[in-house]
């Protein structure tokens, strides 16, 4: 269909505008980050780090415990992330290919834990961790993480499974496979991308908790990367150049985990999800 | 919340009380029970100078052969994170609690009952300084410090803008600030428009009463004219800074960024300078302090006289060390140098010669002999400075450009409903 | 942010649930236990990590629960008292509200505006779809925490560059505004923050869900001739149903338990004034160490949610039912 001039200009230049609107604010975290301080507090932005320096990214990084912390970070995200896949795995098996009692209550029961409002409930949280003496572990932290992740990785895993068309694992299984065996042959390469895009949010969830990390871990040394991001502002506060770099080194594994997986990720979604 | 009852007495209190100053207690039984332990004491970001800290922790090491280690906790949420960790199986063993708050936590049952260490070693304190810690007749903390603000001056920016002699007035002040601007390239002040405790000292300055009594209950009386007229005041003041008008002083902690040595001056504690040198080592020479100077010359600024006490878990595994741990911080020789290192009032006569060293502490003085003050003195008050605090908000409001009256009409209601609750 | 691609995938699914194939009779895996055994982790791990606070939290919101009882471990049983008071004050009430029109707001706002920009996707050129797609995908990816902490440092009143922008722009007056001084500027902030993170999932999504789409379908409406409008509401949004259906969902959950950007923002400042639920729910019970009354106000957030998306809930249920 032929599109006027006009008609070729306004949706490319809207996209144009758009794009820019999207990516700014990313845009100038980094930029700050680099940026020496008095470019940061100039009374005209500084649109472009010129002169760049790493002395932000030294100041956040000389933070005590802040490798400590990344580690933490990293150990719980991957472990409550990978604890759930296997978790929500199996139990959307069941639910997207089996029929059988009780399967409505139980759909039903993940999509109302998924709604649970996790802030509110740290003192209960607090409470339970503190009578069981793990405060300060990370133990209690990972468990509640994966269970923060589990409703929603289940019911997209769900979504995932029903889209495997159910010919092909019954194929696998007339060719003399166990229906293990066709699962673990079949179905789960076919699984890839959705338990790529699943873990992807995952991700994000375990990797952004505040407010529980805030209660339950007071050792310096046992919290995780959102607490130091949060006390770094405070105690920095309007040191916004080292405020920057802190937010950017907390942002960039989970920029750069979603570049990866991000095709895959909306790919899965509509193979998978919208068949029709 | 932070440190809050000193009686305006605190200094005229010290003349009157007994003079029984060394009576270092040899009586130390048990030493060998105590080596290899470890004490965990919480104090708040910037309370504990380096040369303080370092001496304390090698005496008690020697006395006890048990190490201490203090953890520096930050003022934002600590009231949440204080009372959980005083509810846990191992809290910190000792803990430094602003003096507004040590009532309320010795109601709730964390704290240990040091009376008999008062009197072993507390004989000589100033009564002033001790009443927050006394509840119910029982002594339930210790004075640790105590003070008031002061102006923190850069010594070489004033002397570039010409200025030699430090103000007498609140006009010579602003004069000052106004030659500053004129002549260098500094920020004449830098103020914050949430330091709420200097807003109390001008309320103290204007003799206003931030609460009244109404049918039996205390309520707000913050639309009286007179603390409008003490947010003129700070408004006035803050007409010389650029600071953000929606933060108070520790976020960030104003001692830093006076530490860059743009700022021409800071409404500071005489303990920020510690703050200042550590964050800029080379600021160390160019600070100075002042009286915060008032309308007149023969009065000065109203401050708020406030303090931080030191506290023993009530829950603590190791409250005979911990005991050990406060005759060790607070022995006369560490008292003088937290008066020396840190400017704090004295709390002995004994001490007097030390605050003799200490330009902050000298300079601190006046004010609180003539003009000290405190929040109003009724158990629910330390509800209303609970985060979010109203009166911040009430700053904030008025500084961007909105009537006292109006401004204390929105505060009204929630200052009411927590100073009505129990 | 991350809740909702896996939602929609999972939610958009009921129509291409199992098509009544029976497979559990079959093979040698498909025994009666077989699904509770597959799904007896997960529902374990749901009830105690989940269900234990949740009932705990209930419990609490029955007793007076304060600083002193928090340290001795004492328990204080207030019976209805908690709820008599919140229910009974005003602020609770003007707080439901709020986060209801809050809520509301936002979730019109980022369906609309994710919709258009979806659309917008699917008319572009390929490269400009490039970088566009790729925008949306960095604001998309950015951690809650990381977003607001910078949306702190672009709306700062000094140095921040949207006062900078606005005042050369002719909004003179602007230069050192202070965004969270009121409340209208402050739940501006916040709304535009929220909006820029969870557009690029509704629009990457829409846009992918729209190439799924039988181009006769859209022939078809052309010929009969309709136009952009017509083809729309006729073609896309019939198609696509349960994709904005499950989206809905999920934004209004996202946006009514949204905490750290608020908490960030202002603390629910000025004067408490953009306090929604959770956050009220944090203030009173963690800020004012009244943590009995925190747990009442909790089960009641919890209470509104769930009747915000009763709706929902029941009609996923019965498509359930029909897929079967």
């Amino acid at each position: 269909m032929k599109r006027s001039l006009a008609g070729r200009i306004w949706p490319n230049a809207t996209a144009a505008v758009l794009a820019l609107g999207f990516v700014f604010p990313v845009y100038w975290m980094f930029a700050t980050a680099f940026k020496p301080t008095r470019d940061i507090l100039s009374e005209n932005p500084v649109w472009f780090p010129l002169h760049a320096t790493l002395d932000h990214f030294t100041t956040a990084v000389n933070a005590p415990n802040f490798w400590r912390l990344a580690g933490n970070s990293v150990l719980v995200t991957v472990a409550a992330v990978g604890l759930s896949l296997v978790v929500g795995l199996c139990g959307s098996f069941a639910i997207a290919r089996m029929r059988f009692k009780g399967r409505k209550g139980i759909l039903l029961t993940f999509m109302v834990a998924q709604m649970a409002p996790w802030e509110v409930m740290v003192i209960s949280i607090y409470l339970i961790v503190r009578d069981a003496d793990l405060l300060n572990s990370l133990l209690p932290l990972t468990v509640f993480y994966m269970l923060m992740v589990l409703p929603f990785t289940l019911l997209t895993l769900r979504g995932y499974v029903a889209a495997v068309p159910k010919e092909l694992e019954e194929s696998a299984m007339v060719d003399g496979c166990s229906r293990r065996q066709a699962f673990v042959r079949v179905v789960l390469p076919l699984l890839a991308p959705g338990l790529m895009a699943t873990s992807l949010f995952g991700f994000i969830t375990a990797w952004n908790e505040f407010p529980l990390v805030l209660v339950l871990n007071k050792e310096p040394g046992a919290g995780t990367l959102p607490l130091w991001l949060s006390q770094f502002q405070t105690q920095f506060g309007n040191d916004w150049g080292a405020t920057m770099a802190a937010a950017s080194l907390f942002a960039l594994p989970i920029l750069i985990l979603f570049l990866i997986l991000q095709r895959k990720a909306v790919g899965g979604l509509t193979s998978g999800a919208v068949k029709g | 919340m932070k440190r809050g009852l000193i009686a305006a007495t605190a200094v005229a209190g010290m003349l009157v009380s007994v003079a029984a100053c060394g009576s270092s207690g040899e009586s130390g039984a048990g030493a060998d029970g105590f080596k290899g332990k470890k004490l965990t004491v919480w104090v708040m970001s910037g309370s504990n100078p380096a040369q303080w800290t370092k001496q304390v922790s090698e005496q008690f090491e020697k006395k006890t052969g048990a190490t201490v280690e203090f953890k520096v906790q930050q003022w934002n949420g600590i009231q949440q994170k204080l009372s959980t960790a005083l509810s846990e199986d191992t809290p910190p063993d000792v803990v430094e609690i602003g003096n507004t708050q040590t009532a309320a936590y010795a109601k709730a049952g964390a704290l240990a009952d040091l009376s008999d260490l008062k009197k072993e070693i507390g004989a000589d304190w100033s009564d002033a300084f001790n009443k927050a810690a006394l509840v119910d007749g029982k002594q339930y903390a210790l004075p640790w410090f105590a003070g008031n603000r002061v102006v923190m001056y850069n010594k070489k920016i004033w002397a570039a803008a010409g200025l030699t002699k430090p103000p007498t007035t609140r006009a010579e002040l602003f004069h000052d600030f106004q030659t500053i601007k004129d002549k260098t390239d500094a920020e004449p002040l830098y103020l914050p428009g949430q330091n709420w405790y200097f807003l109390d000292g001008l309320t103290i300055g204007t003799g206003a009463q931030l609460v009244k009594q109404e049918g039996g209950k205390w309520v707000s009386n913050f639309g009286d004219p007179k603390v409008a007229k003490a947010m003129d005041i700070y408004k006035q003041y803050m007409a010389f800074s650029t600071a953000p008008k929606n933060k108070d002083e520790a976020t960030p902690q104003q001692a830093e960024i006076f530490a860059k040595g743009k700022t021409g001056a800071l409404i500071a504690m005489g303990y920020e300078a510690a703050t200042a040198v550590k964050a800029n080592p080379a600021i160390k020479d160019d600070i100075g302090f002042f009286t915060i100077p008032g309308e007149t010359a023969d009065k000065p600024e109203g401050v708020f006289l406030g303090g931080s006490n030191f506290a023993v878990a009530g829950m603590g595994k190791n409250q005979e060390l911990a005991k050990e741990f406060l005759k060790v911080a607070l022995s006369k020789d560490n008292d003088a140098q937290m008066v020396k290192e840190a400017g704090w009032t004295p709390k002995s006569p004994a001490l007097a010669g030390a605050a003799k060293e200490n330009p902050a502490a000298a300079a601190a003085a006046p004010a609180a002999e003539k003009s000290g003050g405190t929040t109003p003195l009724i158990p629910q008050w330390a509800a209303v400075e609970n985060v979010p605090n109203p009166i911040k908000n009430y700053m904030t409001a008025v500084l961007n450009g909105k009537t006292p009256a109006d401004a204390a009409k929105d505060i009204e209601a929630e200052i009411n409903s927590r100073l009505a609750k129990q | 942010m991350a809740v909702q691609l896996d939602e929609a995938a999972a939610d958009t699914g009921p129509g291409t649930g199992p098509d009544g194939a029976p497979a559990a009779r079959r093979g040698p895996g498909g025994r009666r236990a077989a699904p509770y055994l597959l799904l007896l982790p997960a529902l374990l791990a749901t009830a105690v990590f989940l269900g234990w606070p949740l009932v705990r939290n209930l419990v609490l919101s029955f007793q007076n629960l304060n600083m002193k009882e928090l340290i001795q471990h004492l328990t204080d049983w207030r019976g209805p008292g908690n709820y008599q008071e919140v229910l009974g004050s005003e602020q609770f009430w003007r707080v439901t509200g709020r986060t209801i029109v809050f809520t509301a707001v936002n979730v019109v706002l980022i369906m609309l505006l994710g919709t258009l920009l979806g659309l917008l996707l699917a008319r572009l050129g390929k490269t400009m779809r490039l970088v566009l797609s790729a925008a949306l995908v960095l604001a998309w990816a950015m951690p809650s925490i990381a977003a607001t902490t910078v949306f702190q440092w672009l709306f700062d009143s000094r140095y921040g560059v949207v006062n900078w922008v606005l005042d050369h722009l002719g909004g003179h007056g602007m230069a050192r505004y202070d965004w969270v001084g009121t409340q209208l500027s402050t739940f501006f902030v916040i709304t535009v923050l929220i909006v820029w993170q969870s557009l690029p999932f509704v629009a990457l999504n829409l846009y992918a869900a729209t190439t799924t789409i039988p181009k006769e379908l859209y022939e078809a409406a052309r010929m009969d001739g309709a136009g952009t409008w017509k083809v729309f509401t006729s073609v896309t949004f019939p198609f696509l149903r349960p994709f904005f259906m499950a989206t809905t969902f999920l934004e209004v959950i996202w946006v009514f338990k949204a905490f750290p950007q608020i908490f960030a923002i202002n603390q629910g400042g000025p004067d408490r004034l953009t306090e929604t639920l959770p956050i009220y729910a944090f203030t009173e019970g963690v800020g004012n160490l009244h943590f009995g009354m925190g747990a009442a106000i909790s089960v009641l957030t919890i209470a509104v949610l769930l009747v915000l998306t009763a709706y929902y809930l029941r009609l996923t249920l019965k498509q359930e039912e029909d897929a079967l």
